[in-house]
């Protein structure tokens, strides 16, 4: 009788452990928040909306802040000011590239949004929905910022703001 | 004899388990495959459905993509991988083979196992009731057979977790994701020459057409030693594909380091025809590859060949001064009058562009002193070059040389 209640005890503390084990584990939206960081830059090709065709490998030497967007997302819209502020500070120096891949949008309505909000930096438009899976990209807007090595090193979901940009990059660069 | 019938029939129900797990399953025509597989993947931004039953722009896309993959001869595992690759562990459905997630493949075999075997057991000891048949031989026996049953039930549930929970080939015994090779490459890019080889050759082997990987793990070798090995490494990467700025650029320094730069010289002709990354063009501006070619070239007395090197450069680059100033130099010292125009017109127009370029103002400096009798002029560049925080040395001796500087 007592050899039936030490055994029962021992599948009762396998059991709460198996629980406490599933209970603790890193639940998969965070983790997915963390993908890709730390690994080679997913290859970005295509034409640009202004006819040129741009390639993320053609970059390297540079630090390049990949930004998925869509004209239909009130972030991607609300963080465009900081992202166009971000590109003006880097562009003397030359430093920093920044790319928008249009996700689920249409070319047209990229353009014209981009012509009528600014951002003088070369915007994918066509044909990109190959870019957000190898990028796994799951809801625009989502940033990643690529060393000149070619390595992501971080990824923010939601909107950016230029403060946060700078801070990511002065981390990145370890100055 | 009895006891072997029993463990016969549980091995045989257990092996017919496993075949079944693992049977190949009939062929399927692409878009039923495609549309098999966007049924195993979770929605990254739904709850419960899957990517086949969603229609977000995300799940859409990953359908595209599985289809795109499926056409292209791609199997399950190298899609299975892609996917996880990009979205992480949680949008593949089919549970790991491995780590706490793998007992999903183990539990259900060691429990069919069980129950058959208590079926079987309890069978036994009827039919030993009924019989009158019982004793500590058989106690022993129907221990050992237990014992036997467990270990084969736990065998078979591990057989069928790393077939069914497989992620295919590139998969590593822990179960995780084997590192892509575009991370390895930029793994490679950042690590020491003999890691960085041992890296591009493990891309290689992976992806035996890979010419970034057999271009770098040439130029790592050549940096460390091995300068055959990198001539077969970066020959092959030329042929694999000529159109490779990187590859045109590295070959072009070993050619030169090899005192063949005629050979050197076309690599980078070629090179200039390319969109090649900034990256390149720094490390042709910080080696001055080029305009060490085009001295060399000019020194064998092919002057058309260095100038036609250094005038594709010109028309190329961002920043032209350096290839000015060497093309003016070159001029200047043939020492033909009727190419002096040139020469003084090449080197005004580096300075035009960089002030304060050394080797621009240097060579304006000898060329106003000795050919043009411009004792003036000559003192102001050999004074401006002067003013240089770090002059290069060989140009300071040379005007020294000259008399130019105190």
């Amino acid at each position: 009788m007592r050899s039936v209640r030490v055994k029962a005890l021992l599948v009762g503390v396998v059991l709460l452990a198996l629980v406490g084990v599933m209970a603790t584990r890193e639940s998969g939206p965070d983790r997915m928040s963390t993908h890709l960081v730390g690994q080679g830059a997913p290859p970005i090709e295509g034409a640009t909306i202004d006819g040129d065709v741009w390639r993320l490998d053609l970059q390297r030497g540079r630090w390049v802040v990949v930004n998925f967007f869509s004209t239909t997302c009130v972030p991607c819209v609300r963080e465009h000011p900081e992202l166009v502020a971000f590109a003006e500070a880097h562009a003397a120096a030359g430093d920093v590239r920044v790319v928008t891949v249009a996700f689920a949008d249409s070319p047209g309505a990229v353009e014209e949004f981009f012509r009528a909000n600014g951002g003088d930096w070369p915007v994918l438009a066509s044909d990109t929905g190959r870019v957000a899976v190898d990028w796994g990209v799951v809801a625009v807007p989502e940033s990643y910022l690529v060393s000149p090595a070619g390595f992501v090193v971080a990824k923010v979901i939601g909107g950016v703001v230029q403060a946060d940009l700078e801070a990511m990059l002065v981390e990145a660069r370890g100055s | 004899m009895n006891r072997f019938r029993w463990l016969a029939l549980v091995a045989l129900v257990l092996g017919a388990l496993v075949v079944s797990e693992v049977a190949t399953q009939p062929v399927l025509t692409n878009a039923d495959r495609a549309h098999q597989l966007a049924e195993n993947f979770a929605c990254p931004v739904c709850s419960g459905q899957s990517v086949a039953e969603s229609d977000v722009p995300i799940a859409r896309a990953i359908r595209t993509e599985i289809a795109r993959m499926v056409d292209e001869g791609a199997t399950d595992a190298m899609v299975r991988t892609e996917l996880v690759d990009s979205f992480g562990q949680d949008i593949d459905y089919t549970p790991q083979g491995s780590g706490l997630t793998g007992l999903v493949w183990v539990l259900p075999v060691v429990l069919a196992v069980a129950a058959v075997t208590g079926l079987t057991l309890a069978l036994r000891r009827w039919s030993g009731l009924s019989t009158g048949r019982a004793g500590s031989t058989e106690k022993s026996s129907r221990t050992m057979l237990l014992v036997g049953i467990a270990v084969l039930a736990v065998g078979a549930g591990l057989l069928v977790a790393q077939t069914s929970g497989s992620r295919g080939a590139g998969e590593t015994g822990s179960g995780e994701i084997r590192l892509s090779t575009r991370t390895l490459l930029a793994q490679a890019g950042v690590a020491a020459p003999q890691e960085a080889i041992a890296l591009y050759t493990e891309v290689l082997e992976l992806q035996p057409s890979n010419v970034e990987a057999l271009t770098y793990r040439a130029w790592a070798l050549w940096r460390s030693g091995g300068q055959l090995l990198a001539r077969v490494d970066i020959n092959d990467a030329v042929t694999m594909d000529p159109a490779y700025p990187d590859a045109r650029v590295f070959r072009a320094s070993m050619l030169f380091a090899d005192e063949e730069a005629a050979a050197a010289a076309q690599d980078l002709l070629v090179l200039d025809t390319l969109a090649a990354p900034p990256i390149v063009g720094d490390l042709l501006a910080a080696s001055h590859l080029r305009e060490r070619i085009a001295s060399s070239l000019a020194a064998q007395g092919d002057l058309l060949t260095a100038l036609t090197l250094l005038d594709s450069g010109i028309e190329v680059t961002a920043q032209p001064a350096p290839l000015l100033a060497e093309r003016g130099w070159l001029l200047a010292v043939t020492f033909e009058p009727d190419l002096l125009g040139l020469a003084v017109e090449a080197l005004d127009e580096a300075l035009a562009l960089e002030p304060a370029h050394p080797n621009a103002l240097a060579y304006r400096a000898l060329v106003r002193s000795v050919l043009l009798e411009d004792a003036e002029g000559a003192a102001a560049d050999a004074a401006s070059f002067a003013a240089l925080a770090d002059p290069p040395t060989a140009l300071v001796e040379l005007l020294t040389t000259e008399g130019l500087l105190g």
